[in-house]
């Protein structure tokens, strides 16, 4: 109800509130009844609150988000199957997911991708299709039956003509699909087919049982359009806002890089939840506010949503701070750490205690672990401070009484 | 190829100069070695930018408006 006047923004724009808290203030006074005074007394509340709030120097954060993601972590699921989320995809969840995270595992148990629609292929289901089956693996079961004729020693595949004018609609006829078809046969499997309408046909190139029932095995595993890696593609439509609904790809297994190139994916929107997928495709900027974003996802879908963002990013920069994905543990921060003896106070203390005796490392005390270890008050907080006197002036106004001159060091 | 600064995940990238990186350290108090790093080879690396140079990030940050972010381009 009131107005934003220049009075009031000068007095919200003099704080050293960061944006998006000035943003919530103009807000809150436009919602009530404010005199400019009130609205500058409310400004100096905010200021105030927003710097007490701010962590202090030498706070260990580490050790504090340690502590507040791991708390949570006590409290979340220990099923690895779930199927929560997404429409009929089982999505690893839970503890499971957050230690995969973390870890930074090479490829998730479940992956999956979130793949966004341009314009034209977002409204329409029949185009939205034609991504799905550009997407998904086709294999030869799809399409049709399999026999084998012992007999002639030639495995027979017939085509069901149906399903390849669903799975190709941009093919003209059928009959050139069955071409692709057995094309595809010849280059993978080498051998040469013979094709009589939708019937194809092929066989070893010595009568030999085992070489017939081999190529039925190779056969099952040729993919014959879409991507290797996904197995199955989910199709939903969502309502992203209100009044704009579109069509939304889940897919089970992934192929981030692959999967942008296809036509009709929104290359800007599609994402996925390997982080190493996304750090080989998009860089290092990317994987951080991934892995951001699928450890508060985590959280948030076991009802643990009021873990502080700011925790999670602290994971996420340390993660990503060598340019490279690293894991938290043995093989990533904690076994890259300079003090021996915190490394060797985490895991395998004896391979860590010998190496470093070998190289005549040289520990310097600086971190908390090594400092416990010794007895040594640890550099944080109140133990790194220091009280000191200035000396020269001591002797002068030694009657004064300066305790103006101790300073924190 | 996609282009890869289009996508939302992706924060601009640009190539600070040596006015900008003496500021920047100054401002830390660290050194060049000191901060975070970013690899030649990534993928949202602008194509001038080459080993030593320091890159200025604008992350569309959670907790704050902008959040302007540098990274050390690396070798390997």
């Amino acid at each position: 109800m009131t107005e934003i006047t220049t009075e009031i923004e000068d007095s919200v724009e003099d704080t050293r509130l960061p944006r998006r808290l000035k943003e919530e203030v103009y807000g809150t006074i436009e919602d009530r009844e404010v005199t400019p005074k009130e609205a500058s007394e409310i400004a100096a509340a905010v200021e105030s609150r927003y710097l007490d709030t701010r962590i202090d120097p030498l706070d260990p954060v580490g050790t504090v988000s340690a502590q507040s993601i791991g708390e949570p972590g006590t409290q979340m699921t220990m099923n690895t199957f779930h199927y929560a989320g997404v429409a009929e995809i089982d999505v690893t969840q839970g503890l499971p997911r957050l230690i995969e995270l973390v870890d930074a595992r090479k490829t998730p148990d479940t992956p999956m991708m979130t793949v966004h629609l341009e314009d034209e292929y977002a409204e329409d289901r029949e185009k939205a299709h034609e991504v799905v089956w550009s997407i998904e693996a086709t294999k030869i079961l799809a399409l049709g039956d399999i026999s084998t004729n012992v007999a002639d020693m030639l495995v027979r595949v017939d085509l069901n003509e149906g399903t390849l004018a669903e799975r190709w609609p941009t093919a003209e006829d059928t009959e050139e699909v069955a071409i692709e078809i057995a094309d595809i046969i010849e280059d993978s499997l080498g051998v040469s087919t013979a094709r009589d309408g939708m019937a194809i046909e092929f066989g070893p190139e010595e009568p030999s049982y085992r070489d017939l029932f081999r190529l039925v095995e190779e056969l099952r595993d040729v993919t014959f359009k879409g991507i290797e890696d996904v197995n199955r593609v989910v199709i939903r439509k969502e309502q992203l806002a209100p009044g704009r609904e579109e069509f939304v790809l889940y897919t089970e297994g992934s192929a981030f890089g692959d999967a942008l190139e296809i036509e009709g994916v929104d290359a800007s929107r599609t994402t996925c939840n390997n982080i190493h997928e996304i750090y080989r495709v998009l860089g290092v900027e990317a994987a951080r506010e991934t892995i951001i974003e699928e450890t508060m996802n985590t959280l948030e879908e076991q009802g643990l949503d009021d873990v502080n963002v700011r925790h999670l990013m602290l994971v996420a920069d340390i993660m990503t701070n060598d340019g490279t994905i690293q894991s938290i543990g043995r093989h990533g921060i904690s076994g890259s750490k300079d003090s021996v003896l915190a490394r060797a106070a985490f895991e395998v203390t004896v391979n860590h205690l010998l190496d470093a005796a070998i190289n005549g490392e040289i520990d310097d005390l600086n971190g908390v672990t090594e400092n416990v270890i010794v007895g040594k008050p640890i550099k944080l907080g109140t133990g790194d401070v220091d009280l000191r006197m200035g000396a020269a002036r001591r002797e002068d106004q030694a009657s004064e009484g300066d305790g103006e001159e101790a300073r924190a060091d | 190829m996609v282009d890869v600064s289009q996508h939302n995940l992706v924060p601009e990238h640009s190539v600070l100069d040596n006015g900008g990186v003496e500021a920047v350290l100054e401002d830390y108090g660290v050194d060049r070695t000191d901060l975070p790093k970013i690899t030649r080879r990534d993928p949202a690396l602008p194509d001038e930018a080459e080993v030593g140079d320091v890159i200025e990030i604008r992350r569309d940050s959670r907790t704050a408006d902008n959040a302007l972010v540098y990274r050390l381009v690396v070798d390997s």
